[in-house]
């Protein structure tokens, strides 16, 4: 009778269908009773294949497939997109475009750690903040369709300018949003951020260290929250960024250690601040004239290969192009922030509880198109 | 309603099984119909907090909507998973009700009508509803998914751990009334709200909160909804059930809502007790009761739609670490104050108007907030105001005409 | 020991913050739109109720007037030039053509155009588009553009594909495109006649 007794670690198969996996991502866990001892990413299922339908289409073709590539921020992607082709012709979109283009994809910006703030909130238990910050997207999205006509995928930033100058009185409402969004925010964040049992939930968990964020290629606010001050809009300046007054935020160890899912949570909600920072100052600044260069109708680069970064909400998002002169890219290949962060997950779930990994997901905002591609 | 059965001259036996019979019939139904339209009042509730419209269509704003719920539920097909334990899976929705049910035995109805007013009364209540945790625990291992067994896994680690601060949380008010009984509990209080055990003095204050706060952990409410947490274990204990037996659940789930706002009330909220002036109505003790334990009902779900929710480690630290302790305090200082004003009524008078004057200025304070809430959240925003300030944009297309030669 | 306190001290203050802010939303309006209860086509609309149902009294506003909803093309301008049917990344347009009665137009921002050639089959699949704007950018008259239309459901797939030449239409255009066809040939011929003629009197 000297068996011993032996436990097994029971796997437990979370997702694509779960609750906290917004998107469809599916993780393979093993768990000893609620404690993950291997969680295994399972990635791939909504892949579209936008890369390969790349080579299919017309340059202008692709910017509406931009929009898919990250619906969460489709200006950014169709800048970034729109910004490689540009390079590569040689135009350049006039000053007033630019500044169209830094207010949109800034208030885009908000919109989507907006969704990232209130889902992880959401995941957290606390539902009301998510429901409340969805609202003040919905503000959001009304000031984007009346640019550029659509709710979601705006299409509105293309080769050369952006698609339309802005409707009359849009600034008025642009700032009157502001200044709303700046005490509702402020109030979500009582509601949620400044909460005690929030803040024990997230803080001291899931801790990257500024050299793991390197190793694993972390981008954006994940790479910030470790306090690293990294960000492509100040670091390889493009459009009109240099000449606006902005913060880097970084993670500092509010509640707890530099890089835990607290501080990932913070930078994003410190991020919203300078965005709003720098909307108030475009609008002051923005000058009056064209909103778009003169481009041909079919767009034939020279052949050759470009790499272009541009700072999305999920970070680092990079278009490399390669042309072989004709009028389609002979290869596109998208760099995205999610994917990186997808691949940490594995090492931070260890020894966390269930509960902490949906808490890690939704920290690392992690948004599955953008992923998949 | 014994009485009246035995004035008809029925024999003694039968006259009082008739009036069980008849008090659980009632009982059943309100239960069945309370829970229902708490169900849809909770929806509303929520969506008003968050915005948003609510269920507002089956009947007048919506107010059926819990009808046709559960019409729908009783018609869906009852889904057994593969390699269930049947008879378990099928019992334990059945006994979550009955755990709740039963608590109504002891549960009063105002200061007059109560269905058995047994002197172990609150002793009772706490051990009968340690049957909802048999009920959630085999609905987790019968229904053979991970789940749902994680999910019953955490419920009883949770109610285990916090039958101990609410028994004691309750300790120093039946220390107060010197009895178990619900009659004398109640009759203990007065109909002031400085003459509420809530507001006697800070431990009484103190061991209401423990009370409230564990109860909110028993009913499996939000930030304590652990096990049905919905996004880390997709529905927790329930996750297969479906039909019925879902409906069940739920009725058991809203149903614990009463409970623990009645028991809230006639406890520490001064239950059914009318002003002098009012005589001895049934009636209107029975609706400032029903009023009260609405408001402690209304209080759980502003609380749920207000917190994230625990971690497992962190609920177990909660009321290991933070409530016990607390709860110790509570019953030595409630026994030491009762020790110190036992002959001075002016002492007990003066604390328990001091801690209501107190009450009312965290009270004041809260609404203060309040108020600077509303006015943030009205500051105007993509007004129609703004839409007639500027002129209408002009088309930027220029209608192309036709031009025939 | 201190962190114990503050901890305890922090959890409800912050508690009853998140509950005057929950109570206080309580005495806002829901921001939902009602959909079919008002119409969102328009600003003005969206906050005039539909049969007797209650407006939007929210802060969202209804469709600005250059949203992109399903596609319509005005048939009197369009020159059947295929430059949508090209733009267009998804295939989502056919469009076929023959000759036709040469006709000067006003094109978009004053620019002349012209048609030549008109459309026997104009066909937009609205199951595939996706309302991205590219076709519209280039039409030389803006014949194709955008309504504020978005309800496209219909009962069977091939609703779904919106006709905008009839087949009476199309097959008197053909019809035409024919007789021009031999028209320009008797030119032709007549032409050439005339330069043989021309040839044969220099010889």
């Amino acid at each position: 009778m000297n068996k011993e007794l032996t436990t097994q670690f029971m796997t437990i198969n979370m997702g694509p269908q779960h609750p906290s996996t917004h998107g469809v991502i599916r993780f393979i866990i093993d768990t000893d009773g609620e404690i993950i001892h291997r969680c295994d990413p399972d990635i791939g299922y909504l892949h579209r294949s936008i890369e390969k339908i790349a080579e299919k289409v017309t340059w202008q073709g692709f910017v509406p497939y931009t929009d898919r590539v990250d619906y969460l921020c489709a200006m950014n992607a169709n800048w970034a997109y729109s910004m490689a082709v540009e390079k590569m012709i040689g135009v350049e979109a006039p000053r007033r475009a630019e500044f169209i283009r830094v207010i949109v994809a800034e208030l885009n910006r908000i919109s989507s750690h907006l969704i990232a703030i209130g889902t992880t909130a959401m995941d957290m238990g606390a539902f009301t903040p998510f429901i409340q910050l969805l609202r003040e997207r919905e503000y959001i999205n009304d000031l984007l369709e009346m640019a550029s006509g659509a709710r979601l995928t705006y299409n509105y930033i293309c080769i050369g300018g952006v698609m339309a100058d802005l409707p009359l009185g849009w600034s008025e409402k642009c700032e009157e949003f502001i200044h709303h969004f700046d005490l509702a925010m402020e109030q979500m964040n009582r509601l949620v951020t400044y909460n005690q049992i929030f803040i024990n939930r997230m803080a001291n968990l899931a801790v990257v260290s500024p050299q793991m964020a390197q190793a694993y290629n972390l981008v954006g606010p994940n790479l910030r929250a470790s306090g690293i001050k990294r960000d492509v809009r100040r670091d390889a300046p493009y459009s009109v960024y240099p000449e606006l007054d902005f913060e880097i935020p970084v993670g500092k160890g509010l509640e707890g250690e530099v890089g835990d899912c607290y501080d990932r949570f913070f930078v994003r909600v410190e991020e919203i601040r300078e965005s709003l920072r720098i909307l108030r100052q475009c609008l002051k600044m923005i000058p009056e004239g064209e909103v778009m260069a003169k481009v041909k109708k079919t767009i034939k680069p020279p052949a050759g290969h470009y790499y272009v970064r541009h700072e999305t909400p999920r970070g680092d998002t990079g278009y490399f192009i390669q042309s072989d002169g004709t009028t389609s890219p002979y290869r596109l290949k998208i760099r995205s922030g999610s994917f990186t962060g997808m691949s940490i997950i594995g090492e931070l779930a260890k020894g966390t509880f269930i509960a902490d990994l949906v808490a890690i997901i939704g920290s690392l905002d992690v948004v599955a198109p953008e992923l998949d591609r | 309603m014994e009485t009246l059965f035995l004035d008809l001259g029925l024999p003694h036996t039968l006259s009082s099984f008739l009036a069980m019979t008849v008090w659980a019939v009632l009982l059943i139904h309100f239960l069945a119909i309370y829970a229902g339209v708490t169900s849809w009042v909770e929806r509303r509730v929520a969506a008003k907090m968050q915005s948003r419209v609510g269920p507002n269509r089956v009947g007048p704003q919506g107010i059926l909507q819990w009808l046709a719920d559960g019409v729908k539920l009783i018609l869906k097909e009852s889904i057994d998973p593969e390699g269930a334990d049947r008879f378990m899976f099928y019992l334990a929705p059945f006994l979550m009700v009955c755990g709740v049910f039963a608590t109504f035995v002891v549960l009063p109805w105002g200061s007059f009508i109560i269905p058995a007013d047994l002197n172990v009364g609150i002793l009772y209540l706490i051990s009968i509803t340690a049957l909802v945790v048999i009920g959630i625990l085999m609905a987790g291992w019968a229904s053979n998914s991970k789940w749902a067994l994680l999910g019953g896994m955490r419920s009883a680690a949770q109610i285990v751990t916090y039958e101990i601060p609410v028994a004691m949380g309750l300790l120093p008010a039946i220390m107060a009334a010197g009895s178990l009984q619900m009659g004398h509990l109640m009759a203990a209080q007065g109909w002031a709200p400085w003459e509420w055990f809530a507001f006697q003095n800070p431990f009484a204050a103190l061991s209401f909160f423990l009370f409230f706060i564990g109860s909110i952990a028993e009913s499996n409410r939000i930030p304590f909804d652990l096990p049905e947490a919905e996004s880390e274990l997709v529905a927790g204990y329930f996750t297969e059930y479906s039909g019925f037996k879902f409906a069940a659940f739920s009725l058991a789930e809203f149903g614990n809502t009463w409970v623990v706002g009645a028991v809230t009330a006639a406890v520490f909220l001064g239950g059914g007790n009318l002003p002098a002036f009012l005589g001895e109505s049934a009636i209107l003790s029975l609706v400032v009761f029903t009023a009260k334990t609405l408001f402690a009902v209304f209080l759980l779900m502003w609380i749920r739609w207000t917190l994230p929710r625990f971690r497992i480690d962190q609920m177990m630290d909660f009321s290991w670490k933070y409530m016990l302790p607390l709860a110790f305090v509570a019953f030595f200082g409630q026994a030491i104050y009762m020790m110190l004003t036992y002959e001075s009524a002016m002492a007990q008078q003066i604390i328990s108007h001091g801690m209501f004057l107190v009450f009312l200025l965290v009270l004041f304070k809260f609404t203060g907030r309040v108020m600077l809430n509303v006015r943030e959240q009205l500051s105007p925003v993509n007004s129609p105001a703004s839409d007639l300030v500027a002129p209408a944009q002009p088309t930027v297309e220029t209608e192309a005409q036709a031009v025939t030669e | 020991m201190n962190q114990y306190f503050h901890n305890m001290i922090n959890g409800i203050q912050t508690v009853f913050e998140g509950m005057s802010i929950t109570l206080a939303s309580m005495f806002q309006g829901p921001a939902t739109v009602e959909y079919p209860d008002v119409d969102v086509r328009s600003v003005d609309s969206i906050r005039v109720g539909l049969k007797g149902k209650r407006g939007y009294k929210g802060n969202l506003r209804g469709m600005p007037e250059n949203y992109r909803g399903i596609l319509d093309v005005d048939m009197s301008i369009c020159t059947a030039c295929l430059i949508c049917m090209k733009a267009c990344p998804i295939d989502c347009i056919a469009i076929t053509n023959v000759k036709c009665d040469k006709r000067k137009l006003q094109g978009k921002n004053g620019k002349p155009a012209a048609q030549t050639r008109a459309a026997t089959r104009f066909d937009i699949d609205i199951a595939k588009c996706m309302f991205c704007g590219l076709c519209v950018e280039p039409c030389p008259t803006g014949a194709i553009f955008h309504t504020n239309e978005f309800e496209m459901n219909r009962d069977n797939l091939e609703g779904l594909i919106l006709r905008f030449v009839a087949p009476e239409e199309a097959e008197k255009a053909s019809k035409r495109a024919a007789e021009i066809a031999v028209e320009q040939a008797e030119k032709k011929a007549a032409l050439a006649k005339e330069k043989a003629a021309a040839k044969g009197e220099d010889s």
